[in-house]
């Protein structure tokens, strides 16, 4: 019954990626975003795309103004540079410094870039009409978790060598030989493939949570439609969705603040890890 | 400032390598991810694989970090450095001269204390002083007052003395007169009650 009257590959659609958008009917329909074959490679430009290419120019507009003003050595004036500022130093203070220590200078502004990118592509699913949230999609938290594993390793690597790097990944032990030639390889082992799942796990949060929070907002309002057909029910449980999703709405306010501070966290102690070896 | 400028052009260098290797582990794990990946699947998967998205979002990252690098943040994490120097430097100044102060405050207590001290013994000494001259001029004065009153004595006793010499000399010659008078006049009671009476106005009179 539930399955006829909601549409999984409906509610799919309001969540995920696609080349369309879609408005509300009586504003007609947009045409579809445009591919583009370079050479044998056909490439389709998304919703996703135009979302993180607008957060893109947008934190240039707001950054680049901030840092002149910054530069100026004055205090700032205005509540909303001050509020970026509490933000830049509330990451710095908080959460880079304390996780890398005296390089971490070198890494704020790629952990800034992370979390702002996060940030906004989090908060634009909360936007009427304009997109799901591109954090929602593997591809887009796959390769910001591979953007910071390769920091971590390429970092790593720079610090302590190609071979430095990837030994210092098994913690020093006082071993007898004899133990330490069974021990060691497997604990490197495990220590690498720990590293692998650390930063796999980076990007399956932020995507489970963006998706999971945009699926649930999809389904409570589902029900509306799912009832439409009885009055009297229809007027109860729009009541309800609706009251439930402005909650939950403001749960999602949260949570995209949260994961975005969670994943520029854990990318600063990886980064931390890797510079300070066991 | 040569060597800062080579140091500076090293960095550079080897944040630019480090930028190109990020860029081609980035598109080789992209490309990676896309073989791997299942094939698109309808309805709700979110473990779906767009190989465009992925390559889309590596390119926006990467220019973003260097834009947002070279032009916000970077220059941002130098100006808060900056700042924050700026009012570490400005803090030990204020602290500096609060202790400057302070000591100068000492100093000008220690010698407000000292003045003080040396108004005392001055107002003290001139006290004293005055206590000194005044006891003087008290015993001068008593001295003087001692003779004075000495000389009235002794001018007393001369005049007394002169007025009883004189007292003396004149009822010596009033006796005498009387008795010459008496003498020469037969004495009635009442001439006698005259004459004495009369020898007394005289007396009175001197």
């Amino acid at each position: 019954m539930g399955s006829e009257l909601i549409d999984i590959n409906e509610l799919g659609g309001h969540v995920s990626d696609s080349s369309t958008y879609h408005l509300p009917h009586w504003f007609g329909e947009l045409p579809p975003l445009p591919a583009f074959d370079i050479g044998p490679y056909h490439f389709q430009v998304t919703k996703f795309m135009v979302v993180e290419l607008v957060v893109a120019v947008l934190l240039v507009a707001i950054f680049v103004p901030l840092a002149k003003r910054i530069k100026t050595g004055q205090p700032l004036k205005g509540r909303f540079w001050n509020l970026l500022e509490v933000f830049l130093l509330f990451l710095r203070d908080e959460v880079i410094r304390p996780s890398i220590g005296k390089d971490a200078n070198r890494f704020t502004p790629f952990l800034w870039t992370m979390f702002f990118f996060i940030l906004l592509c989090n908060l634009a699913g909360l936007v009427p009409w304009f997109g799901a949230s591109p954090t929602g999609a593997l591809a887009v938290t796959a390769v910001l978790a591979a953007a910071t594993f390769l920091t971590v390793t390429l970092s790593g690597m720079q610090k302590f060598g190609l071979i430095g790097f990837w030994t210092g990944q098994v913690p020093k032990m006082e071993l007898p030989w004899v133990m330490a030639v069974m021990l060691k390889p497997m604990l490197f082992v495990i220590e690498v493939i720990g590293l692998f799942i650390k930063h796999i796990v980076l990007a399956i949060r932020l995507l489970a949570n963006m998706f999971a929070g945009h699926l649930v907002l999809a389904v409570f309002l589902s029900f509306i439609a799912a009832v439409a057909g009885n009055l009297v029910l229809w007027l109860g449980v729009t009541f309800g969705s609706v009251a439930m999703s402005v909650a939950l709405n403001c749960l999602e306010l949260f949570v995209a603040f949260l994961q975005a501070y969670i994943f520029t966290f854990l990318s600063a102690i990886f980064i931390g890890m890797a510079q300070h070896q066991h | 400032m040569k060597r800062n400028n080579f140091r500076g052009s090293q960095r550079r260098r080897r944040n630019g390598s480090f930028l190109f290797f990020f860029v081609v582990l980035m598109l080789s794990f992209i490309a990676t991810a896309s073989t791997v990946s299942a094939s698109e699947g309808g309805g709700v998967n979110p473990l779906a694989w767009n190989t465009d998205l992925a390559l889309w979002t590596a390119v926006i990252f990467v220019i973003l970090l260097f834009v947002l690098g070279r032009f916000a943040f970077g220059p941002i994490v130098k100006a808060l450095d900056a700042r924050e120097q700026a009012m570490t430097d400005k803090v030990a100044a204020v602290e500096k001269a609060n202790a400057d102060a302070r000591e100068l405050l000492n100093q000008y207590q220690q010698r407000l204390a000292d003045s003080e001290q040396e108004v005392r013994q001055m107002l003290d000494s001139a006290k004293a002083d005055a206590q000194k001259a005044s006891n003087d001029i008290i015993a001068a004065a008593k001295v003087k007052a001692e003779e004075e009153h000495k000389r009235a004595l002794a001018e007393i006793d001369a005049a007394t003395e002169g007025a009883l010499a004189d007292l003396a000399a004149r009822s010596a010659t009033l006796a005498t007169s009387l008795a010459g008078k008496i003498l020469k006049e037969e004495i009635t009671p009442e001439r006698h009650k005259q004459l004495i009476s009369g020898a007394l106005g005289e007396f009175s009179k001197n």
